[in-house]
Order: structure tokens, then sequence, then C-alpha cells
């Protein structure tokens, strides 16, 4: 009696009393944590105190009683009854001094309750009632944080959303039950684990716990077991579970039982994997067992581990390659077992090798290591279904962050060559996955990224510039903040582009924008040698751009092989190719003014007299170099760009969407050439040379950006001048003064070179006027 | 006509520039801070750290005075012990009693600094990482080179490796010779005579990096994005720090085999990191209430449960009460799990304030 008395004050101070936070009726997820609470204190306190175990025993019955027992009596009526017959069960326990049965009662207590909060959210979606979805959502568990892993916040943001009316409760969902019974799951292997753990050390209350825990989790996990394994297979899991539990509260022998529970949840996962998420899974797996090789052969020399953090960059990308292998492991056991098995195996033995390197006791060779990832590598393309194997973008960030982590690590270590090393390693998986993908379809996040990795970003220097002059660890962190967070926006916008017809779509669009340019490009070159005997100049300008188009067909095709080699020197290839354009385009333009535009109204005289020393030649290669290098850049930019469509969403999505806009171009460059057809020779050569001279402005502004971004040039940002990302990537108009004031030169120079091509040309008409002739001369 | 086409053209390019293929939005990137005032942690990491650099710094000096005697006996620690007992059982004492100041000194801004990215590494290379050898993926990063040359690669960290020199845990860094310090013919734990050129070694290294800590700190702005990653990725170790402590002499006593955390209780240590954790918590609750005033109370609560929960062992270990290896399994599975509740519910905050956590 006079313990029910303290229990009540006790209860009476929880529920009604002083504290704050318990002014009002506590939260469900309080008062559920309030009984778990209470529950654990009476197990730990049955074997010296009797008593006080008592009164919090009877706390957890008062607690559930007033707080929670009318919700889940009405929507989660199974999971009420397992709980009223849990504390009776733990009465018993606590009456008889049976410490492993207190323990498996408590364990039934508290999946039961996570079970009815499940059930009553659910519930309450269903019937659009986001509010007592969202009070009942923290009656839950999370997933156990890793090192790879922080607890998702899915369900709660599917809630919240549903609550501002910015979805449905049916999406909502759909989030609760992949979220909760992906936590589950995760616990429940935990728990078998535990119990494992625990009956092979001989803790008897532990084993009892994990046991009940196991069945607990099964309980909530039951719906979906039963939809993917019948009810009978469930009837016969849960049979196995009540033996299990019953035996480890015995103590009577559990690893036969054990074994058999394991085998009939080997292979099920109850929330399966979505599609995206098996591509995500997959993609990381791949990048990162593809770098465990590298980096290991970069720590080794003549059988010694020279530089640790390479080694373990190496163990890291094999763990992480591991834990996603850890995810799939079910579904792939499904399709073949032996050869999910033969994974597992030699998983185990680069595992061995790697942990034997970095302790040092062993150091194999890096071509073992090589030949040993290959071989996995090999085994898992063949074992892992196509589509899963479509690359997906967010695995890219993901590999990209991890690389990134290394980096860090290395700065903190005071190693500033590795930090680099690893810098652009994630730089280069960037280039080759999501930058291009982000030159398509969010250009506004391309030179923010750029900036970060390389020199700097507004208000923040760039990991390039930092790294080079070995910054503190605090400054290079707060840049890579700053990274995570443009990386995070722009997976975000990446994240919607992957529907077969969005990608279609782009591709077609990328096809008909590049090759526009293409057609305005030539039209101009073209436009301009229109006149008489310059007409065969067109020649030239068409082999060249012919060229460029079997050049870029090629490029195609090696892109597939070459693509993580070149992707180091994309940004490089870029500059360089541009440069040679420019180049080009300079002398063309100074050529087009003193020679085509002035000759075109002067006699053909000189042109006569070149062709006779032989100057043609030159022209004719210079056209031809200007026709291929006007080209091929649009078709190298496009087939770096679909390659990244390509790899997300195979060639044939691809192709149709090049087709497309290839028809597009065609019908575009059918109509300019034909009104260019129309148009006078003069009013034309001015319009082309306008044309040219504004192609000559953007190529100027996007080298010197691009030189800007790999660090051959220096970065003096306009901070008073604002532009609008299309400004930059139409017309190369950055706010750099290194950019404007190029552009300005280069300004400078046409405009220069057509006034000093006037004032010749003036000089020229002025001394072949005759004088005038003398009236009846 | 002919300009009008041309003219079409460009607005054609516009337009596709416009509506085709990027969307026009600038990026919508947060900023690293926000408005509230997080200086308070600054602050408490700053007169933490001055306090281990000073205890770091005894330690140092004391390790010196031990090399010394030592030097003179030309490391003959046989002899060193027979001439010089008293002298060196003095030095020693005071490095110990440096070492005591030492380790809860750091243990307490412990959660800060291996949850902070930019001061992570100093927790790995201080307090928690691994010999590479044992663990090469959580290993320190760095070498010990010894005053007599000798090279102790990633050893450890190093409070392990100076707590296992100090106290004779580690063979390893011991001088080997039989020390009774009390001479009651028994040589009980602690009664060693460490290698002079181990401690001297780690004791320097400790003074650098508890003064490179000092000035990190110094150097380093507490952002939100900081404080909530410091408290996700803390929150839930509960259960290595317990595993360390059912592992240590004071739960299996000589039957122990475990190098560190042999002198001061792991249990001190958890206490001593939650209260850092809460001093973390309570700068950045105000930004918390903004969301949920009832999630922002009982994130405070349950924290402060979990630091009572543990204190309350500790208390009974303090008492006297020695816990069984199963009792103090289930105790940290608890910990974790009450952990593990507190992080989720940080972790759906900072999901709803949009901010970043570092993973």
């Amino acid at each position: 009696m006079r313990t029910y008395w303290i229990v009540l004050v006790l209860v009476a101070v929880l529920l009604g009393g002083a504290p704050r936070l318990y002014a009002q009726q506590p939260t469900p997820g309080q008062a559920a944590e309030t009984v778990r609470a209470a529950l654990v204190q009476a197990q730990l306190a049955m074997s010296d105190d009797p008593q006080a175990a008592a009164v919090h025993l009877t706390t957890a019955q008062m607690v559930y009683a007033e707080a929670l027992a009318a919700t889940l009596r009405r929507d989660a009526p199974a999971a009420d009854a397992r709980i009223r017959v849990g504390l009776t069960w733990a009465e018993q326990a606590l009456a008889a001094g049976n410490g492993p049965a207190f323990a498996a009662a408590r364990a039934q207590i508290w999946t039961a309750i996570l079970a009815g909060g499940y059930q009553v959210v659910t519930t309450a979606l269903a019937a659009d009632d986001a509010v007592t979805a969202q009070r009942w959502l923290p009656v839950r568990e999370f997933r156990h944080a890793t090192r790879f892993s922080r607890p998702n916040a899915d369900a709660t943001r599917a809630v919240q959303r549903t609550l501002r009316r910015e979805s449905d409760a049916a999406t909502a969902l759909l989030a609760v039950h992949a979220d909760l019974l992906d936590t589950y799951q995760a616990r429940l292997t935990e728990a078998l684990a535990t119990l494992r753990s625990a009956n092979a050390q001989g803790f008897a209350l532990r084993s009892a716990e994990a046991a009940a825990l196991a069945e607990g989790y099964v309980a909530i996990l039951a719906p979906a077991y039963a939809e993917q394994r019948g009810t009978v297979a469930l009837a016969e899991l849960e049979t196995a579970l009540a033996t299990l539990r019953i035996a480890a509260v015995d103590g009577t022998g559990i690893t036969p039982i054990l074994e058999q529970v394991e085998t009939r949840l080997s292979g099920f996962r109850a929330a399966p994997l979505s599609p995206a998420e098996l591509s995500r899974r997959t993609g990381q797996m791949l990048r990162f067992l593809s770098l465990v090789p590298i980096e290991y052969a970069r720590g080794v020399r003549n059988g010694q581990v020279t530089i640790d953090l390479e080694i373990r960059e190496a163990i890291t990308f094999h763990a992480g390659a591991h834990a996603a292998f850890a995810d799939l492991r079910d579904q792939l056991e499904q399709r073949d077992r032996a050869a999910t098995d033969r994974i597992v195996d030699q998983f185990a033995a680069i595992d061995a090798i790697l942990a034997a390197a970095g302790g040092r006791s062993a150091v194999a060779d890096p071509a073992e290591v090589t030949q040993r990832s290959e071989a996995l590598l090999s085994e898992l393309r063949t074992l892992l279904p196509p589509e899963w194997q479509l690359q997906d973008g967010g695995a890219d960030f993901d590999v990209v962050r991890t690389a990134l982590d290394q980096m860090e690590q290395a700065v903190r270590a005071g190693e500033y060559a590795l930090a680099e090393s690893a810098r652009l390693e994630a730089y280069a998986i960037m280039e080759i996955g999501p930058e291009v993908k982000l030159i398509a379809f969010a250009p506004q996040l391309k030179p923010v990224i750029e900036g970060y990795f390389w020199y700097g970003q507004a208000e923040y220097k760039g990991l390039a510039y930092l790294i080079a002059r070995n910054a503190p660890p605090s400054e290079i962190a707060a840049t890579r903040v700053e990274l995570d967070k443009a990386l995070a926006e722009a997976e975000r916008v990446l994240a919607g582009s992957n529907a077969p017809a969005a990608i279609t779509f782009n591709a077609s669009i990328i096809v008909f924008r590049e090759g526009l340019e293409a057609v305005l490009i030539l039209a101009s070159l073209l436009g301009s040698l229109k006149i008489g005997a310059q007409r065969r100049f067109r020649w030239p300008l068409w082999i060249g751009a012919g060229i460029a188009l079997l050049a870029t067909v090629l490029t195609w095709a090696l892109a597939r092989g070459a693509l993580l080699a070149m992707a180091r020197f994309g940004e490089r290839l870029e500059a360089i190719v541009s440069l040679i354009a420019i180049a080009v385009l300079l002398l063309i333009t100074n050529w087009f003014f003193h020679d085509i535009y002035w000759k075109s109204w002067m006699s053909n005289f000189h042109q006569q007299k070149r062709r006779i020393l032989g100057g043609s030649a030159g022209q004719w290669l210079g056209l031809m170099l200007l026709g291929f290098t006007s080209i091929y850049r649009e078709g190298f930019e496009t087939v770096l760009f679909l390659q990244a469509l390509v790899l997300e969403g195979g060639t044939q999505v691809v192709l149709l969407g090049v087709g497309i806009g290839l028809v597009l171009t065609l019908l575009i460059g059918l109509a300019v050439f034909g009104l260019q057809a129309k148009l006078p020779h003069k009013k034309m050569l001015i319009v082309t040379g306008v044309l040219i001279g504004a192609v000559l402005l953007q190529m100027v502004g996007n080298t010197v950006h691009v030189m800007q971004v790999i660090g051959w040039m220096s970065i003096h940002p306009i901070r008073w001048l604002e532009l609008p990302y299309w400004i930059g990537f139409w017309f190369g108009l950055y706010a750099t003064w290194e950019g404007i004031l190029f552009q300005a030169a280069a300004a400078s120079f046409v405009i220069g070179s057509y006034v000093l091509a006037e004032h010749m040309h003036k000089r020229t008409r002025i001394k072949q006027t005759p004088a005038a002739t003398p009236r009846g001369a | 006509m002919q300009r009008l086409t041309v003219t079409a053209l460009n607005v054609f390019v516009f337009l596709l520039a416009a509506c085709g293929v990027a969307p026009a939005p600038a990026p919508q990137i947060q900023s690293a801070t926000d408005s509230i005032d997080l200086s308070g942690i600054k602050d408490f990491l700053l007169n933490q750290s001055q306090e281990l650099t000073t205890a770091a710094n005894d330690l140092q000096a004391a390790a010196d005075r031990y090399y010394a005697l030592a030097e003179t006996a030309g490391f003959d620690y046989a002899a060193l012990w027979s001439s010089q007992r008293d002298a060196v059982i003095s030095e020693l004492e005071a490095a110990r009693m440096a070492w005591m100041a030492a380790s809860p000194a750091y243990e307490k801004m412990e959660g800060i600094v291996a949850g902070t990215p930019s001061l992570a590494q100093f927790d790995v290379d201080l307090d928690a990482g691994a010999a590479a050898a044992d663990d090469p993926e959580s290993a320190v990063s760095f070498d010990i080179t010894l005053p007599d040359g000798r090279v102790l690669a990633q050893p450890g960290n190093l409070f392990g490796v100076t707590e296992s020199t100090l106290w004779g845990t580690e063979p390893a860094y011991d001088s080997g010779v039989v020390a009774d310090w009390n001479a009651d013919g028994t040589v009980a734990f602690g009664e060693n005579l460490p290698d002079a050129n181990v401690l001297k070694g780690s004791a320097d290294l400790l003074a650098t990096m508890a003064s490179d800590l000092e000035a990190a700190g110094r150097a380093w702005t507490p952002s939100e994005s900081d404080a909530f990653t410091a408290l996700v990725v803390m929150v839930p170790t509960m259960n290595e720090y317990f595993g360390s402590w059912r592992d240590s002499r004071f739960v299996l006593g000589d039957a122990s085999t475990q190098r560190d955390f042999a002198v001061i209780s792991r249990l001190s240590d958890i206490v001593d990191i939650l209260s850092g954790l809460e001093l973390v918590y309570a700068q950045v609750r105000p930004r918390v209430e903004r969301v949920d005033t009832d999630q922002a109370a009982q994130i405070a609560t349950d924290l402060r449960a979990l630091k009572a929960f543990v204190a309350d062992v500790y208390a009974q270990e303090q008492g006297g009460k020695r816990f069984t290896p199963e009792e103090a399994d289930t105790l940290g599975a608890e910990a974790q799990n009450r952990a593990t509740a507190i992080t989720g519910q940080i972790s759906q905050v900072a999901e709803a304030l949009g901010v970043t956590i570092v993973e």
C-alpha cells in the first residue's frame, strides 16, 4: 500500500506537477520514454532493491494507463494486448525474482509500444489526420548511428510536409512505412547479433532481452513478411521466435533455433529499396571498390607501406563498398546465393589484406589487390541487374563526399600533398559524373562548385588555393561546409532529371542548343564567302566542319572508355581547344577585314597575286581549321554532356534525344542557309562580321572563365557587379576583371581591325581614284 | 527583313537560354552561421584547452625531470631505482598528478572537439585513436620519435600512451625493473618504472598537441552546423564508452587486459563529455525552440536524464559497487538507447531548421 502511494505521488508529479515540461498531458513520445526508462530502472534495481523495482514497474504501468492506453486500445488493440500481457509477465517475474523473464517482458512491452505508435501514425495518415500522426511519430526508434550514417528524418519530413499541405497524406504514409520498417529491420538484425554475442558470453538477462526484442520487432514487420513469404511462413517464423525467447529465458541452448530464425529471415527486406536506392547503393559499391586498388597502390612501395593515409583511404573505400553491399545482399542472395557467397568471401579476402597492411603485419603486392578487386568487380557486374548499374548521380555525390572526407583527414594530419590528391580525386569524380549534368541542367551551380573546389567562391577561398598554402584545417573545413551545401543543392536539382522522357528531352535540347551554335558560326563564316570567287573558300569550311563531325563521332566512341582519364584534364582540354579556336578566330577576323571584306570592294588583284604566290594554301588550311575548331568545340562539349546522360539513362534513350536534336538543328540550318542565300552580300558581310565578333567575345569570355577555374589565370571578382547566370552561360560574360578586360581587348582588336581596314580601304580608294580628267581631254 | 530575321534568331536564342535548358533562379545556398550566439561554446572550449595545456606542460616538466634522472643513471633503471628511489617516486607522482588533471580537462571538451569536423583529428590523436596495429582505419595520425631515436609508429592516442607508460599497463613502455614503491613486499598495480624515453617522447608530443588544440580553438568560430554535428556525432557513442568501461580494471579488475582507462573510470569521462554536450545544446536550444518548444524541452530533459543515469552508476561505483560485465553491458545498452533517441530527435530538428549535419 505504501508503495502504491509513493508511485501515485511520483506519477502525479510526472504528469501534472511542477515541471513546465509536463504542465500539460505528456506527449506520447515522452510517455513512452518514461515507461521504457522505468522498466529499465526496475530491472536494474531487481537484484538489490526489489521494492524500488516494484515502484518503477508501477510507474510504468500507471504512465501507460494514463497517457497511452486509450489511444492504443482504439487504434492498435493487438499492441495494447501485448503490452498488458507483458506488464503482467513483468509483475510475475519481479515477484519470482526472475531476471531473464523480466528482461524479456520489458522487451515485449517496449516493442509493443513501438508497434502501437507505428499503427497510430499510419491509421492517422490513412484518415488524412497529419496532426495526430505528428504527435505519435516520436513513439519510435531510430537506426543506431554509424560512421557512415546518421538517423534520417524521412518520416518526420514527410509528415511535416503533409501538415503544411505541401504533400498528401498518402505520400507521407509511404515515407513513414519506408523509414520505420527500415529502422525496425535494422534493430532486428542488431537484436539477433546481440543475442548471439550475449549468449556466447553467458549473459542470461541480455540474451533474454535480445530474444524478446527480436520477437517484438518481427511482430512489427509481420505484415511485410506475410506479404512476401505468405502467412504460413510467418506463422513458422513466429513460432521459432517464441521458442527462441523461451529458450533464452530458460537458459537452454539457443544456437540451433537462432540459426533457424536467421535462415527464415535470410533475404527478407521489410522495406525493399526503391529502384533509385538500389541504383545508388550499386553506384556507391562499384565506385568505392574501384578506388580501393588505386589508393592501395599509392600507399605501398617495394613491399612496404610508405603512405599510411593512402592505406587508410583504401580501407575506408572498402568499408564503404562493403556497407553498400550489405544493403543489397538480401536481394542478391535471391538472385544467386552461390555467387553472393563468393562475393562475401572476396570482400573478406580484400578486407584481410587491407587490415594486414594497415597494421603492417603483412603487405600484399598492389597487383594482388588490383587483381582481387577487379575479380570482385567482375563478379558483381555479372550478378547485379543491369538496371541497377545505370549511373546514379546520388552515388557520385556520395563518393565525392567521401573523397573530400579523406582530403580533410589528410589536412588534419598535415599531409597537404595527399590532401591535394584526394581533392583532385573528388573533383575528377565530380567532373565525369555530376558536373557535366550540372552544365546541362543547372549551370548556375557549376561555377559555384568549381569555385569551392579551386580558387574561391564569394568570401570563401577555394580548396586548391587553401591546400596550396597549407591553410589550417579550420579554414579548409569552412570551405568544405560551403561546398557540401552547394553539392547538396546540386544533388537536389539533379535528382529530378532521371526519367527516361526527361533524359531524352534533355539530350535533344543539348544537341539542339550546341547544334544551333554550330549553325550560327558556320552560317556567319559561310555568309562572308558569298561573293564571286570567294565561294570556293566555303569548301575548306565545309570540309573542316565535316571532319569535326567525324571527330565528334570518334570522340563519342572513345569517350566511354577514356572518360576517367580525360575527365581529370577535361577543363584543361577545353581551355586548350578554346585557345586554339580564339587564336584562329583572331587571325581570321583580322584577315577577314583586311582581306576578304577589304578585297570584296577591291579588285581581285591581290587575291590573284596571293594565289600565284601560293598563299591560298594557307587560307585553305586556316579555313579548314576554323571550320574544324568551331564545330568540334561544340561536338566535344556535346559528347561530354551526353556521356552523363548515357550513363544515367542508357544509350537508346539518349540517341532518341540526339536524333530529335539533330532534326531540329537541321531544320534551323536549312532555314538559316536558305535565308542567307537571299541576303545581299555587303550587308551579309557586315552581319556575319558582327556575329563572328560576338562569337569571338563569347569564346574569349568562356575561355578566361575556364582558365580561372583551373587556376591558369587569377580571379579578381567585380563584387559590385551581379550578372544573371545566363549572361555568362550564353555570352561568356562573368563578373571578373580578367574576363571583362580580355573581352574588351578582343572587342578592341576586332573594332580596331575594322577601323584600320576601313582606313586602309579609304586610302587605297583615294590612291586608285584617277585624277579628274579635264573636260574634253 | 533580313535584319529582322537575324534579330529573331537572337531572340530565339535568348528565349532558349531563358526557358530551355537551365532553370533561371540563382542557387539557394544558406549561410554557414545564423543569428544565435554560440560564443559560449568557444569560451568553454578555450577554458578547457587552457587547463589542458597547463596540465600537459606540468606533465612534460615532470617527464623531463624523470628523464634527467634516468639519463644520469645511464638509463640503468635498476641503478636508478636503488640510488634515486625517492626522487623517482616524487617525479612520477608529479607526472601522474598532472596526467590526472589533463585527462578530465580534455574529457569535458571532448564532445565539442570530437564532434566538430575541423577539430576532430585532435580527438583521434589525443584520446580516441587506435594503434595502427590494432585498427588501422581509426588509427592516430602520428609517430612518436623518442629521444634515443626509436620511433613508435602510430602507437595509439596520446592519453593512452602516457597513461600506459605512467602506470605500467603496456609492458613495451616499461623499464621492466621491479619497483615496490611502498616496500610492502608486493608489487601492486601502478608500482612500476616507466621507460623514460617513451615517457618524455609522449609527454612532449602531448604538450605540443594540447598547445595546438588551444590555438585551433582560438581560430575556430563555432557554427550551428558544428554544434548540431557535435551533438549528433558524440551523443550516440555511449556504447563505445561503456564498452571500454566494461573491459577496464574498474569492472574486470586484474583480469582486464585493456591498456587504457585504468586510472580514471570511463564513467567519469562520460559524465564529463555529457556535461560539455549539455552546454552545446544549451547554446542551440533557442533555435530548437523556434521549431518546437516541447521538443526543445524534451531533448534537454533527455540529455539531463542520460547524464544523471551515468552519474548515478558512477556514484554507485565510487561507493564501492563492482558491476558485473553483464550489468555493464546492460547499462551500456540502456545508455545507447537513450542516446540514440536523443540523436534521433536532434536530427529531426536539424532537418527542420535546415542545418547541415556533417558526416
